[in-house]
């Protein structure tokens, strides 16, 4: 764990001094011992500064609801940008702009609906003669949903000139251009859920020994589900508004977790709370240096280094159980 | 009058055509059925055609634009005909059939009905190889021979990965969208990389549309469809063996991994070219076949009738892409994504699955 947030701090601290513009790293370092010349200043701390708490924020909640997505629906390769979950959110911000709207915190709610939606039908699916007991089937229906958001997605922006321009940039996923208010805005969603986590962490945990000993435990396994999806769809609404979908990441970091610290929920939601900002923000500087002059787009660096471990598990010989 | 088979009545449903040739004689057996199938899609595609000809911004009747196709008539309408629509229409027909051949080949070498180029990322490759040709990277061939390098590299390494699984179940399927996933990264990467107007040019193989369609690969395309379409008719025996167990075929007297590797040399190379011209538009391939195999009896294997199907399914797709939003144009493979998710939703949760081909 201290290793962790030792190497979390690197991670921002980096994310701080690297970056596209004319402002070099150790310039960028003077400005954090308190010196700098005055455009020093102001690129760290109304550029990166809130770059990098954003990506801490979306991190953590991508993470979490990986974690949160996987223990669910039992299933190791569950992710929410798999899943149509993003998708979906995406979905509803762009119909919302479409009818009209374009207040930032109608986005925040509205693609927390969206995300609700998509949650709900994957995990209705999955129902669905039997498909969610075979975990690559239930990937494989959600990667399809996702296509199809996508394509609705692609047609309304393409109908609506106006509001493919203000979305364009957003809904293929980065962290350029955000503001602090982006976050202050997201800041409650992520309490919530966090208060809501804690409050089902145990139920969980025992739902993992199966549906009978929970119960047997004096828990409720539907309520239990439906306020994990509540959470689910809460967190990644939010990480959608700000960043766009993002996918992959809500699979490599629990599966990381995992590694770690075995399967136990309760621990591995906590080592999740670092890991995702980590893969977030060093995907987001290499997102900057990647391509130096301009910048491309943080959902390709965590698919390259997400497909990769997602084909890991699928030809793993005997699919971890959860 | 010598034919030793000459007194035994062909097995119901179908037609035998003998005839002598020298010494020996020749005869074969053709589906009644096959035979109305592939003549009403014929009819239905040459019907979709007419009326992809017709509609449009300028709206003409069937005779006017009959008249465009060979020459005659109003200058103007002759110009749209022929100029536009016509090579539009020759490139949409020529798209569809490759990609639906080629899922066809795809799913019966495989043995599941979900493995088409387009699912397990070999359209993906092919797009961020040709995309690398557009934005002239490294050594820049013309699109269709990258595009199929790019396929061979996909399918490689799909296959090579699912070489412990097995092409049969989900895990080759999500292998394949794994590997589509890391391609699909890179063709961003190579988008980002380069000046917007290079990435302009670029942009129509991303998301699969039949508006800038080049001359040059249109006619690769078209002489590989010739090529795959009579291997296909070759092969089509083999296939309808390949159905069954590797030992049946086997003991049957074909040689299955000759049949395999040439079923899937022709698959990957049709779809790549059918990248090379229109982007990817994967999911006709599973539209397609599933039409194809709906309308044919359960005996074969019906090739032909996928690629009659695929072209239909693109024609009308582009015609819908077209006319929708009349003065945008909605690309083709967003229309196909749309008509094919719930298809491809259907075929996954349909119960009781029976996912050979």
């Amino acid at each position: 764990m201290l290793v962790l947030l030792a190497s979390l701090l690197l991670v921002g601290v980096t994310s701080l001094l690297l970056g596209a513009g004319d402002v070099g790293p150790l310039d960028a370092w003077s400005v954090l011992t308190g010196g700098g010349s005055d455009e020093a200043r102001f690129v760290v701390e109304s550029l990166r500064l809130p770059r990098t708490l954003i990506g801490v924020a979306v991190g953590m909640a991508l993470g979490v609801a990986g974690s949160l997505i996987q223990a669910v629906a039992r299933n190791p390769l569950a992710e929410p940008g798999l899943l149509g979950v993003s998708a979906g959110s995406a979905l509803a911000v762009a119909i919302a702009l479409v009818l009209g709207a374009s207040a930032a915190t109608l986005r925040i709610s509205v693609a927390q609906l969206g995300a609700l939606a998509g949650c709900l039908f994957v995990l209705t699916m999955a129902r669905v003669n039997g498909v969610g007991n075979d975990p690559v089937r239930l990937v494989l229906a959600g990667a399809i949903l996702s296509g199809l958001l996508g394509a609705l997605t692609s047609l309304l922006l393409l109908v609506d000139q106006r509001s493919a321009d203000e979305i364009r940039f957003w809904v293929i996923g980065s962290l350029a251009g955000r503001r602090l208010e982006d976050l202050r805005a997201i800041l409650p969603s992520l309490l919530f859920a966090g208060v809501l986590i804690v409050a089902i962490a145990r139920p969980l945990a025992a739902l993992a020994l199966g549906e009978r000993v929970a119960v047997g435990l004096g828990h409720h396994p539907r309520w239990i589900r439906l306020l994990c999806v509540i959470a689910v769809a809460v967190l990644v609404g939010a990480a959608t508004a700000v960043a766009g979908p993002i996918a992959f990441v809500g699979l490599v970091v629990p599966f990381v977790a995992r590694a770690l610290a075995g399967p136990d929920i309760r621990r591995t939601l906590w080592l999740t709370l670092p890991l995702g900002p980590i893969m977030i923000l060093s995907a987001d500087i290499l997102a900057r240096l990647l391509v130096a002059p301009s910048e491309m787009p943080l959902g390709v660096i965590t698919a390259l280094v997400g497909a990769p471990v997602l084909i890991a598990v699928v030809r793993a010989h005997r699919l971890p159980a959860l | 009058m010598n034919r030793p088979d000459a007194g035994v009545t062909p097995p119901p449903g179908s037609w035998r055509l003998s005839w002598a040739l020298g010494e020996r004689d020749y005869s074969i057996l053709i589906e009644r059925r096959a035979c109305f199938v592939c003549l009403g899609l014929l009819a239905a595609l040459l019907a979709v055609s007419l009326l992809s000809l017709c509609l449009g911004t300028l709206t003409l009747s069937p005779r006017e634009a009959l008249a465009g196709v060979f020459g005659y008539g109003d200058p103007v309408s002759a110009f749209v005909v022929q100029e536009l629509r016509l090579v539009r229409l020759a490139a949409g027909v020529a798209t569809g059939a490759a990609f639906s051949l080629s899922g066809c080949l795809m799913q019966t070498l495989a043995r599941n009905r979900l493995a088409t180029p387009g699912i397990v990322g070999i359209d993906n490759g092919a797009t961020a190889f040709a995309v690398a040709s557009v934005v002239g990277l490294g050594t820049s061939l013309a699109p269709p021979p990258m595009a199929l390098a790019g396929a061979a590299t996909a399918t490689a390494i799909t296959f090579a990965l699912a070489n412990d699984v097995g092409t049969r179940g989900y895990r080759f399927i999500v292998t394949g969208i794994g590997v589509g996933a890391v391609f699909g990264a890179l063709t961003q990467l190579l988008m980002a990389r380069v000046a917007i107007d290079t990435a302009n040019a670029a942009y129509p193989w991303t998301v699969g549309s039949l508006n800038a369609r080049d001359g040059a690969a249109l006619v690769w395309l078209w002489c590989g469809l010739a090529i795959g379409l009579v291997v296909a008719c070759y092969l089509s025996r083999a296939m309808r063996i390949l159905r069954f167990s590797d030992a049946v075929a086997q003991g049957l007297g074909y040689r299955v991994r000759a049949c395999r590797y040439t079923a899937l040399v022709v698959s990957v190379a049709l779809a790549a070219l059918a990248v090379a011209v229109a982007g990817p538009v994967g999911l006709v391939g599973l539209i397609g076949p599933e039409i194809a195999r709906q309308l044919s009896s359960h005996r074969g294997v019906s090739l032909i009738a996928s690629a009659l199907s695929g072209a239909i399914v693109m024609v009308a797709a582009d015609l819908v892409g077209r006319l929708l939003l009349a003065p945008i144009e909605v690309p083709v493979g967003i229309v196909t994504a749309i008509v094919g998710a719930p298809f491809l939703l259907w075929i996954l949760l349909r119960p009781a699955p029976r996912f050979q081909s």
